[in-house]
């Protein structure tokens, strides 16, 4: 044994930083995302600022309570444990530090970029190129601190919640690197490499597993950390964890095609995401068991100890969102519940339930600890603990009320065999009581945070801050070779680069084994002989429909059911989308689908519309666009759009960007202005609604007179 | 009941071609591979591991009761 104890000390500071970073961003993100909220039955309140209105700051509130609530909590919860289960200080303060400010700084830029409308509208990945370019740089920043850190370790062995920060911090590089792949055509906007159904796999194989392994394996990990320190005792079965996270790693990234069900994409893909949906409960709720069990023999702390409480709840919320999730994934259930607000429900419970209640159980944890005090009160975190998981039912049970009424009324049909519902809007007027009972819960939700943020603050106050804490240990020695079954199991143990490669093949085989196939094989996009390339006007339009996060409540993808064909047309093809950099299938629908909008209604319309939408459908709660009416289109950046898109596929002919698309859009837009003067609406062609109701009038034209060619004929 | 569930489940995965029946595999193969390794983990490895978070070295060392109560 070695005798040779070594005195050092472990950074508080950086875990300071980003608990205190984690509580203003998370009361920032929540309020951000009442604010969203009661715009869906109160579309005023945007008050007619376009930086605030719904489409651009739902990607905030995503982002927001993502990647800076849970992102800084995360990081929080890494920082203090790693180095107590590494039994070494961080591998360097310059790079904690990094990290910090780096990903303070990413979160500012988010937050001024989106509401500003330069967003990719790939969901959870909306932010610009330079910034995904911050992020990967901040991102290796802070596995070169895990890695150096564990390397430098003076215990042998990497207990379980190190592997899941390894296998986060592996994935997460992969996946965000693989779906950033942008072509930039100015300082802050960009067009999506992918193109349709594969830009649509690869977001959704992201979008997937960001909540896989940005929400959830960081998180299981802190929680194999923080549950046997609150209930002080060790994990249920250390055995069934290691189950649990290979288990889980391996399955995760598999599920990714579960979002897109029913669309253009290949069947074999969406079987394969469906099936290894259903088989991902079995890690989930082994995990799940495992944390609950350990607090065997302990119940009596989770009556009087609110951090237990908290973390109670967390494991419950993860259990039921890991069965809810799978059984979403089932096709026939999924028919019902996608593109309502079941989804919305759904991700709710996990990020209010597992995120939330998990955060606050280790802030209540920590401050004490950094503080070297008692917690200010009790009561008051118990008075939180209430408030929470009521705010957290207010919103969920409602909403899944609305979920499930959104989708029978969409699917129902009379006696006669028409749609009981045709009008889109009645039916969300129908849920519309709920959207208020949701903000209510959102409400309770937000004011038990700030009951927490002033017990924290107090706590601090009665406390004396210890910015290191001595701790002593061993160096580690070197580890002895042992044979028989435990061998492998110890290698694996002790050596941080063979295992990461491990984990790293066993992330990443599910991926490609979904994706090459989808890139190589032609037959999976059949081509269509009359889809065209947008025109020079239609791309403007496109890049304003993106901007003002119009896919967050329109869809571009009508799914192969009747219901959906009576109300919208022909069903989407996987080639109609080939020139759609990115896709715009979206996830949501509070407004109708899109796909087929083009000739629907007048040109007049749709200016009246976008301008007053309750002009043309009283009760609507979409908002007034009507700054699209009197701000001029941006055709400066003209050729450098076109000039990318052709860069990336789109096959505009060599110089068409320099004079014949300006001739091109000018007269398309004057034929717009001439329709609009015939239902006596007078407009000026430079103006931005002009390019939008160009982009509008030709979704889903081009397959009208279409004669389908498959490539593999 | 929980025929007719199982037969609906096997329906709708009928699509599945090769790249489905190899994924299948290749996942059940890994899954019992884990099974198997962690079964034969000696119990005092595992418990030595498992207790690894209540040992956090420090010096001075804060109960949960010194803090909360």
């Amino acid at each position: 044994m070695n005798t040779n104890i070594e005195t050092f000390k472990y950074d508080n500071r950086i875990v300071r930083a980003f608990a205190i970073a984690t509580v203003v961003w998370g009361i920032v993100g929540m309020l951000v995302g009442l604010l969203a909220a009661v715009q869906l039955f109160f579309p005023e309140a945007n008050l007619n600022l376009q930086f605030i209105t719904f489409g651009r700051i739902r990607p905030l509130h995503t982002n927001a309570v993502i990647f800076a609530f849970v992102g800084n909590g995360m990081f929080m919860g890494i920082y203090y444990s790693l180095q107590r289960l590494c039994k070494a200080r961080m591998f360097s303060d310059w790079l904690s530090w990094f990290n910090f400010w780096g990903w303070q700084s990413i979160i500012v830029s988010a937050a001024l970029t989106l509401p500003l409308g330069f967003t990719t509208s790939k969901e959870y990945a909306e932010l610009e190129w330079p910034i995904d370019i911050a992020i990967a740089v901040v991102w290796v920043a802070f596995a070169v601190n895990l890695f150096g850190t564990i390397v430098k370790r003076r215990e042998k062995h990497m207990y379980v919640a190190i592997w899941f920060y390894i296998a986060t911090v592996v994935t997460i590089a992969v996946l965000h690197i693989t779906n950033s792949m942008e072509m930039p055509w100015s300082w802050l906007k960009s067009y999506s490499m992918y193109a349709g159904v594969q830009d649509a796999l690869v977001q959704w194989w992201y979008g997937h597993n960001a909540v896989a392994f940005f929400l959830t394996t960081p998180y299981l990990g802190l929680m194999y950390y923080f549950l046997p320190k609150a209930a002080n005792r060790p994990v249920f079965s250390y055995r069934l964890s290691i189950i649990h996270f290979w288990a889980l790693v391996f399955l995760y990234i598999w599920a990714g095609p579960h979002h897109l069900l029913y669309s253009a994409l290949p069947d074999w893909a969406q079987s394969l995401g469906m099936v290894f949906s259903l088989m991902l409960i079995a890690p989930s709720w082994g995990g799940m068991l495992n944390g609950l069990l350990t607090l065997r023999g302990a119940w009596d702390k989770v009556r009087q100890d609110p951090m237990l409480k908290f973390m109670v709840i967390a494991v419950t919320a993860y259990g039921m969102s890991t069965l809810e999730g799978p059984l979403l994934s089932i096709k026939t259930v999924n028919s019902l519940s996608h593109y309502t607000d079941w989804t919305i429900a759904h991700v709710h419970v996990g990020a209010m339930g597992w995120n939330g209640f998990l955060t606050f159980s280790m802030l209540y944890y920590l401050f004490p600890r950094l503080y070297n005090t008692k917690l200010w009160s009790v009561k008051l975190a118990n008075y939180h603990f209430w408030i929470a998981l009521l705010g957290m039912m207010f919103y969920a049970i409602p909403i899944y009320i609305a979920g499930v009424t959104e989708g029978l009324m969409w699917k129902q049909f009379n006696k006669d065999g028409f749609l009981q519902y045709p009008n889109f809007l009645e039916t969300i007027l129908q849920v519309v009581p709920m959207f208020k009972l949701r903000a209510i819960g959102g409400t309770l939700y937000i004011v038990g945070t700030f009951m927490m943020a002033w017990n924290l603050y107090k706590t601090a106050k009665s406390g004396v801050f210890e910015p290191d804490t001595e701790a002593q240990a061993a160096p580690m020695e070197k580890a002895p070779v042992v044979s028989g079954k435990t061998a492998f199991h110890r290698m694996l143990e002790g050596k941080p680069l063979f295992f990461t490669v491990l984990a790293a093949v066993a992330v990443l085989v599910g991926g490609l084994v979904e994706i090459i196939p989808m890139f190589l094989v032609q037959a999976n996009v059949p081509t269509i002989a009359s889809v065209h390339p947008y025109t020079p006007l239609e791309v403007l339009g496109r890049d304003i429909y993106i901007r003002e996060g119009c896919l967050g409540c329109h869809s571009q993808m009508i799914r192969p059911f009747r219901s959906e064909t009576e109300r919208y047309g022909e069903y989407s093809k996987a080639g109609e989308f080939v020139y759609d950099h990115p896709f715009l299938w979206g996830s949501e629908r509070k407004g109708p689908d899109l796909a087929r909008e083009g000739g629907r209604y007048p040109d007049a319309w749709h200016y009246n519309h976008l301008d007053d939408p309750r002009s043309t459908s009283p009760g609507s709660i979409m908002p007034r666009y009507s700054w699209l009416l009197t701000q001029k289109m941006e055709t400066d950046s003209l050729p450098a759009r076109l000039n990318a898109l052709r860069k990336i596929g789109v096959p505009y002919p060599a110089g068409f960007e320099n004079g014949p698309a300006q001739k091109n859009l000018s007269a398309q837009a004057d034929k717009v202005v001439a329709n609009l003067k015939q239902g006596s609406v007078k407009a000026d062609a430079d103006k931005e609604i002009i390019a939008l109701i160009a982009y509008l009038q030709r979704l889903g034209t081009d397959i009208k007179s279409a004669t389908v060619t498959t490539a593999a004929k | 009941m929980i025929y007719n569930i199982v037969h609906s489940l096997l329906r709708e995965a009928e699509n599945l071609n090769a790249y489905g029946l190899f994924s299948f595999f290749l996942f059940f193969g890994f899954f019992i591979g884990v099974i198997i390794w962690a079964f034969a983990l000696k119990q005092n490895h595992l418990d030595k591991m498992g207790g690894l978070p209540l040992d956090g070295g420090e010096c001075r060392d804060k109960s949960p009761d010194q803090i909360q109560s």
